[in-house]
């Protein structure tokens, strides 16, 4: 990964750092590293969105094993051991500035959010559609729903998942939910 | 070649959403044979819906939502916090990719997702606008 890291612009690279002390703070449910990519590569940058995942996860990783072990910056530093040679200055300067900043708001103990072994569901993006034509039928009018459903895997990455559903499915999935809120107000 | 011709007439049909029987009798050229031509009109009227539906299940689309399955769990306690009780909605989706791209064999995956009471009311309030929205159009 740290190849992958020599990629990255110095602001990119502090963003990413970012999101994830923010992520290990619970303050936001996960790393958007599809946007983040997506705008690195906007700005030219050849990097895919595998790469970026890895270099979240690394990071991510030195970052909580350091808050566990609730090293110092020198510590941490030291802990990248050989990696510091291989990785670029401006990376090192970037994890230093960081841990410096944020090492002491980040809480080790963990609450119940992230005990999940499944993703945890962070938004909904919907579009209420009527389909006029195909090459099948030349009038049509069937409506659809299409719904995109961001998810915070357990690693931290979010993803985004797009599917459509008939009115009547719809209709079903509606009450399956108003079923779910049903109980947890008993329980 | 009769297979090929069938198909294409059954096909027109469809596109064109023919479902009076002169329609489709007008179809038929000239020197036709007469019951042979009333035969196939009937038989293409009473299949016409389902071969609608057919096509509209078929159409290109984003993946389908072929499934929904839920369970409500407690969180009792963990390794870090030894008493708790939290209420939450595990979610399992099954969805149907593009069924123009798998043909006959469709791939379903499964999406696994945790909710909790807030993240609830935020899908049931989505929910509930998606529902308003289809009234108001309903209602046009």
């Amino acid at each position: 990964a740290a190849d992958k890291i020599n990629l990255m612009p110095q602001d990119f690279f502090a963003e990413l750092c970012e999101q994830i002390i923010q992520h290990l703070n619970h303050k936001i449910p996960g790393v958007n590293t599809a946007e983040l990519c997506q705008r690195m590569q906007t700005s030219g940058i050849e990097i895919n969105a595998g790469d970026l995942e890895k270099i979240a996860n690394v990071i991510s990783f030195l970052f909580s094993t350091a808050a566990r072990n609730s090293l110092s910056t020198e510590e941490l530093v030291t802990t990248l051991g050989n990696a510091v040679s291989t990785l670029p200055k401006h990376a090192v300067q970037v994890i230093r500035h960081v841990w410096n900043e944020r090492s002491k708001s980040i809480s080790v103990s963990e609450d119940a959010r992230s005990m999940a072994t499944v993703g945890q569901f962070v938004d909904i993006k919907w579009k209420l559609g009527v389909a006029v034509s195909s090459d099948s039928c030349r009038s049509l009018k069937y409506p659809y729903v299409t719904v995109m459903l961001k998810v915070a895997d357990p690693s931290g990455q979010i993803t985004d998942k797009s599917f459509e559903m008939t009115i009547p499915q719809f209709q079903n999935f509606f009450r399956q939910f108003k079923e779910m809120a049903a109980v947890l107000e008993t329980v | 070649q009769l297979v090929s011709a069938l198909h294409n007439l059954t096909r027109h049909v469809v596109y064109r959403g023919l479902t009076e029987a002169e329609d489709i009798l007008s179809l038929f050229p000239e020197n036709f044979h007469q019951n042979l031509k009333n035969l196939l009109t009937k038989i293409i009227l009473e299949n016409i819906s389902a071969w609608r539906n057919e096509a509209e299940a078929s159409q290109i689309s984003l993946p389908r939502l072929v499934d929904v399955d839920w369970r409500v769990d407690i969180k009792t306690s963990s390794d870090s916090i030894s008493r708790m009780a939290i209420p939450t909605c595990l979610l399992q989706l099954k969805i149907q990719e593009d069924v123009a791209l798998c043909g006959n064999s469709p791939v379903v995956s499964a999406l696994t997702l945790e909710l909790s009471k807030e993240t609830l009311d935020t899908m049931l309030e989505s929910l509930g606008r998606i529902r308003d929205q289809l009234s108001a159009v309903a209602n046009k």
